[in-house]
């Protein structure tokens, strides 16, 4: 993992001493509110419907014990015990007091971490895939490029003040576990005809109001030429993205009106211009990369009574087979850690489960934690041997729900219950859902099930990529909910379709019954949801949904 | 009826207007029955700057004896969020949050009340 410099640490204590001055100036009276309100975004400062809440960055999804102890410590003494994940693995603090959102900086500094660019219309953090380093299906650990990224980005003159926010994904496997092709830009690491690496380069995907499954601009972009490649793309949407209307600003609205071969032949001239004085030195990437250390692997360590356990314990083979994943290296593998146990809040993790989690990386996962895009934590690298050791302790804190990519797994935004912009919840309607299909035979027996639930259009909750996507909407002041089925956010990206009229809220788990059923009947041998309403289309679901609603 | 919300500078709580100052509960809150009352007390509270952030009025209707916003998304404001209950003023309980979780407002689906209640 990265470890800042003094440079780094001298830029983070001057930035939190300038936000404490900005904090008690709005407090005097210095400073209105139309004034202070774009300095406390810039800090990740946002106010919900109840209370302030801080948005703390965690870079790439990366966080070491030291760090999860210390949001931990910041849930406990400046928060209500809990912490929130999102679906850009950070993780949000519900309950801030304006006053102490100083000294949480200070706190966070302290351990390397920080608020900025967690608002604002600038490049925001980055998505890696949170196997990263681990997955048995990686070309190359694609978090040294995230990390030069998020150097590169940070406080970049140029871009802080784009036309709208900013989004990059990092991928270096064939299956997508970052929403690549929904980002403003994804990238996608390849092996070059000559052996080298490079980025097949995704621009002009997103979610939102007007959703776009992003065109490829660039098959092939030697690795070496990416940052020069990424100002140019930067530049140009600076230079010609709407400022006019907020609703039409992202890069996405630019890419589409242009045509992305339009788009890419204008990249393509400002790349030019640059040339590679615009790229970062070997010698640079080089010095990254070798501030990640390298986990201590064991050469084929033994598995111990791996097997005999999974063999003697159905609920831990039930683990194993949701939850624990493919390493590359034998002897090890990839454990998730689901916070969507049923009925919870899906994102929410306590203090006393943090410190937990922190524990368990330091003992048994050569203290390596990833926050995910779908909202749960992983520890990348745990040997055979200790799975069992580490599933009871996550079970005891109820942290090992085995629902990884199942029905249960939901994704779902703040939504009213916190949010000023949402217009219906979604977290209810999570739970709701997850109590229906609790029982883990069910749920295994549908297989892959991906709902998304956002409660509003701006669709933090991606549900334009859900296989079932649940958009909240307010109907003359009721909370409604607009279906939409398949979309998918992995490699196979597609945005969902919307299946008919919305739905009342206390339809809406039935609705998603309904579908989950006309799929059981529909499917084929070997078939995934998606597979299934692809061969079919949506007839039989809309049957299913609206036969049963009248 | 109406009354005047804001959120307190401080710490974010929601706060109502009650005769030049702010109290944390809508139970406690001044309630305007005319529009010249409710107005001149909202210019007075923008004025309030290093107290409050953006003061705005907010529709009622009664239920079972208590004011209830109009609102959906101001009856969450006045209770807290609904995943959490020993969250926001709604862990207070008694017979005002009661009254809020039971209001209707403009709610007309069967089975909202049970959802909020449930969690």
């Amino acid at each position: 993992m990265y470890r800042y410099d003094a440079i780094d640490r001298a830029v983070l204590a001057d930035r939190t001493a300038e936000f404490r001055d900005q904090v008690r100036r709005r407090l005097a009276g210095e400073l209105t509110e139309d004034q202070f309100k774009p300095l406390r975004l810039m800090n990740g400062l946002y106010l919900q419907l109840h209370a302030y809440m801080l948005r703390v960055a965690v870079p790439y999804g990366s966080l070491s014990p030291l760090q999860m102890r210390a949001l931990a410590d910041i849930a406990r003494r400046f928060d209500r015990g809990y912490g929130h994940f999102t679906t850009r693995t950070n993780i949000q603090f519900n309950w801030v007091k304006l006053a102490d959102a100083p000294d949480i900086l200070d706190a966070l500094a302290a351990v390397d971490l920080h608020a900025i660019q967690t608002s604002g219309n600038c490049i925001r953090n980055v998505t890696a895939d949170p196997y990263a380093g681990a997955a048995a299906d990686e070309l190359e650990d694609p978090r040294v490029w995230c990390e030069a990224i998020r150097q590169w980005s940070s406080l970049h003159p140029e871009f802080s003040f784009l036309p709208r926010k900013f989004k990059i994904a990092v991928t270096a496997s064939p299956h997508d576990r970052t929403a690549a092709k929904v980002h403003d830009i994804g990238l996608l690491l390849r092996r070059g005809r000559d052996g080298e690496t490079g980025f097949e380069v995704i621009v002009g995907g997103g979610m939102g109001r007007t959703p776009y499954v992003g065109p490829t601009i660039r098959a092939y972009l030697p690795s070496d030429r990416l940052f020069s490649y990424l100002e140019a793309v930067l530049r140009v949407y600076n230079r010609h993205g709407r400022r006019d209307n907020i609703y039409k600003a992202r890069i996405k609205i630019l890419v589409a009106a242009l045509g992305a071969e339009a788009f890419a032949r204008e990249v393509e001239a400002e790349w030019e211009k640059i040339g590679p004085e615009g790229d970062l030195p070997r010698a640079e990437i080089d010095r990254i990369g070798a501030a990640f250390t390298n986990p201590d692997f064991v050469a084929d360590p033994a598995s111990g009574d791996f097997e005999a356990r999974r063999a003697a314990e159905p609920a831990f083979a039930r683990f194993v087979r949701n939850n624990l994943k493919a390493h590359v290296r034998p002897g090890y593998g990839i454990v998730d850690i689901s916070l969507k146990g049923i009925g919870e809040t899906p994102g929410d993790i306590s203090a006393d489960q943090m410190d937990l989690v922190a524990d368990l990386a330091e003992r048994f996962g050569q203290g390596d934690i990833r926050s995910t895009h779908e909202q749960n934590l992983v520890l990348p690298h745990v040997r055979l041997e200790h799975v069992h050791e580490v599933w009871k302790a996550l079970d005891a804190a109820g942290l090992a729900t085995p629902n990884i990519n199942l029905i249960s797994d939901i994704i779902a935004c703040p939504g009213l219950d916190y949010c000023a912009l949402a217009n219906a919840r979604a977290i209810c309607v999570a739970q709701d859902i997850a109590r229906r299909f609790e029982a883990p035979e069910r749920a295994e027996a549908i297989g892959e099930f991906k709902i998304k639930i956002s409660g509003c259009i701006n669709a933090c909750g991606h549900h334009h990529v859900g296989h079932i996507g649940i958009l909240g909407v307010d109907k003359k002041g009721e909370e409604f909910y607009q279906l939409t089925l398949g979309g998918s956010g992995a490699e196979d990206a597609a945005v969902g379709k919307m299946l008919g009229p919305a739905l009342p809220i206390d339809r809406v788990t039935d609705a998603v019954e309904a579908i989950v059923d006309a799929y059981l009947r529909e499917r084929r041998e070997g078939e995934r949801f998606l597979d299934t309403l692809r061969r079919t289309g949506d007839a039989p679901f809309k049957e299913a949904v609206y036969a049963e609603a009248h | 009826m109406k009354a005047l919300t804001a959120n307190r500078l401080s710490d974010g709580e929601v706060v109502f207007w009650k005769d030049g100052a702010w109290v944390e509960r809508l139970s406690e809150a001044q309630i305007f029955s005319d529009e010249a009352g409710a107005g001149e007390a909202e210019a007075s509270a923008r004025t309030q700057r290093t107290v409050v952030i953006d003061p705005y009025l907010i529709d009622l209707v009664d239920s079972a004896g208590f004011w209830a916003p109009v609102s959906y998304r101001e009856r969450i404001r006045a209770l807290g969020p609904t995943n959490h209950e020993l969250h926001g003023k709604q862990a207070e309980g008694g017979g005002a949050v009661e009254a809020l979780r039971q209001a209707h407002g403009a709610a007309r689906s069967s089975g909202r009340v049970n959802l909020i209640r449930r969690k």
